[in-house]
């Protein structure tokens, strides 16, 4: 991962494909069949286990990935609340909270698909996918924040001027090309994630306005079965 | 003709960041290589490069400049024996060192090498004895107490230091404690933080340099970590660290469980006691 062609084709050219692909796959999956765009709940079959799985793990992710945008977004406010060492270490032990919450649903979810027979006879071979890339991600998020700290500083200093400069067509790559293979492999799976979107049911992230986080409980009956509609 | 166009926009998209635009020689030692070398001015962290030429072949030169650390790992000896002279710093791989811009800062080494004062000479530290002040300014420096005037971020972002305490600084760069003796004290690590020529510091700092007052603070900040401190282990902070998130997180979990304590535990249980109330 440390040739300067390498770097080139994961950090520029991965990066534009993995966004053409979502741009172009969504739009295209809406067209040919805008009703799947959803998770394809799964909560009728099983409750219990499906509240301690999927709650913590959206919480936590939902607010990791707000902090990674808002660090790319307002870089230098995120240096200037970290130009206090107690407000920087708060914030980085608050986000390795959030991770943890997000580790902790996401493997309560797989072992619910796992063991309950109900729930794995709906799961599909791209559901198994993308837990596991998101497991790898998260995992290796996690493994990023302990080893390499302090990554709300040197996100928002060396890894935001990176994206912003693909966003402006003139990619710079000095600091990903030099980073850690952690920090690289969070990254690259970040574009997988991406470029998988549109054909997986990570596609409801995309449904606007989404109220999952706020609604009151409800329940989801399926009139077809969801291998047709996957 | 609408079908081709974006495939033909796509492959201009991805190919125009591979292309580079001609500098010169002159400039780009002043920007990359001077922190470490000079032309005639005496060794810094790396040698003093005047006669360079003579004293190693350009093909073996070219090809070292070009990419360093591959040269390192295939254990040339010269490449070892150059990292053994600089307290065993490697050098870094210069970003946009072409073949050809080789050619032409060895032609320019060569062109500069009789000449004296040296062009590119780094500018060099105030020789003044480090205050106290200098030591707290420093501190609060590398802290982001107080924030360096042109903008870059904290040292703390990626760097910690033996004398600090609890959750310290970052890991993503080396541990700085000992920077001051490795860099060769005061002119080494001070010409190294007035154009650093690492990658990574390159991209963060080179619209973000910093001042002259500053480095003179860090430096009082670095000698005196070197002078009463060691590295700390790599792993020292990660105990207190993920215990913190653990503790989090275990709130969160508690806080779940009570936010949604009346939430329906089992659906088809509800269901099915529905439809027996119903059928009595």
């Amino acid at each position: 991962m440390t040739t300067p062609f390498t770097n080139s084709l994961l950090f520029i050219v991965f990066p534009y494909l993995a966004m053409f692909i979502f741009f172009l796959g969504t739009i295209w999956r809406y067209r040919q069949s805008p009703f799947t765009y959803s998770s394809l709940s799964s909560q009728f079959l099983e409750n219990k286990r499906h509240f301690w799985g999927l709650v913590p793990f959206h919480y936590g992710i939902l607010t990791v990935l707000t902090a990674h945008i808002v660090a790319f977004l307002l870089p230098r406010q995120i240096l200037r609340w970290d130009s206090q060492p107690f407000r920087l270490h708060a914030l980085e032990v608050t986000g390795l909270a959030f991770a943890l919450l997000a580790l902790v649903g996401l493997l309560g979810a797989m072992l619910r698909r796992l063991t309950n027979s109900k729930v794995r006879e709906v799961t599909t071979t791209l559901d198994w996918m993308v837990l596991l890339l998101l497991l790898v991600q998260v995992t290796t998020g996690l493994c990023v924040a302990i080893f390499h700290p302090w990554g709300s500083a040197w996100f928002a200093a060396g890894l935001t001027p990176y994206l912003w400069s693909l966003v402006r067509f003139n990619p710079e790559l000095a600091f990903v090309a030099a980073a850690p293979v952690l920090v690289k492999l969070h990254i690259v799976m970040a574009y997988v994630l991406i470029g998988v979107t549109p054909f997986t049911r990570l596609v409801h992230i995309l449904v606007t306005p989404n109220p999952y986080l706020w609604r009151r409980p409800q329940v989801v009956r399926w009139y077809r079965s969801p291998r047709e509609i996957a | 003709m609408k079908s081709r166009f974006f495939p033909m926009a796509f492959f201009l998209v991805c190919a125009a960041p591979f292309c580079t635009t001609a500098q010169q020689p002159g400039n780009f030692f002043q920007q990359n290589c001077s922190a470490c070398h000079t032309i005639g001015g005496g060794r810094r962290v790396g040698p003093d490069l005047k006669d360079v030429t003579k004293r190693k072949d350009r093909a073996w030169l070219e090809e070292f400049m070009e990419d360093p650390p591959a040269v390192l790992h295939k254990r040339d000896p010269y490449a070892l024996q150059l990292q053994r002279e600089a307290n065993g710093i490697a050098m870094p791989a210069v970003p946009g060192l072409t073949p050809a811009l080789a050619e032409a800062l060895l032609n320019y080494i060569d062109a500069q090498g009789g000449a004296a004062p040296p062009p590119a000479a780094a500018p060099s530290v105030a020789e003044r004895l480090f205050t106290s002040e200098d030591l707290a300014a420093g501190t609060e420096l590398f802290q982001g107490t107080r924030p360096l005037s042109q903008g870059g971020p904290a040292c703390i972002s990626c760097h910690t230091l033996g004398t600090m305490t609890g959750l310290a600084g970052g890991r993503l760069g080396p541990d700085l404690t000992l920077v001051y003796q490795r860099l060769g004290g005061r002119q080494g690590a001070g010409a190294w933080l007035t154009a650093p020529p690492t990658p990574v510091m390159q991209s963060v700092f080179h619209q973000h340099t910093l001042q002259p007052d500053e480095i003179l603070s860090l430096l009082s900040l670095f000698e005196d970590a070197s002078q009463r401190s060691h590295p700390a282990a790599a792993t020292a902070e990660i105990p207190i660290f993920l215990s913190g998130g653990v503790l989090g997180a275990a709130l969160g979990l508690v806080l779940m469980g009570w936010i949604w304590r009346s939430r329906i535990g089992s659906v088809r249980r509800t269901v099915l006691k529905a439809a027996q109330r119903g059928a009595a």
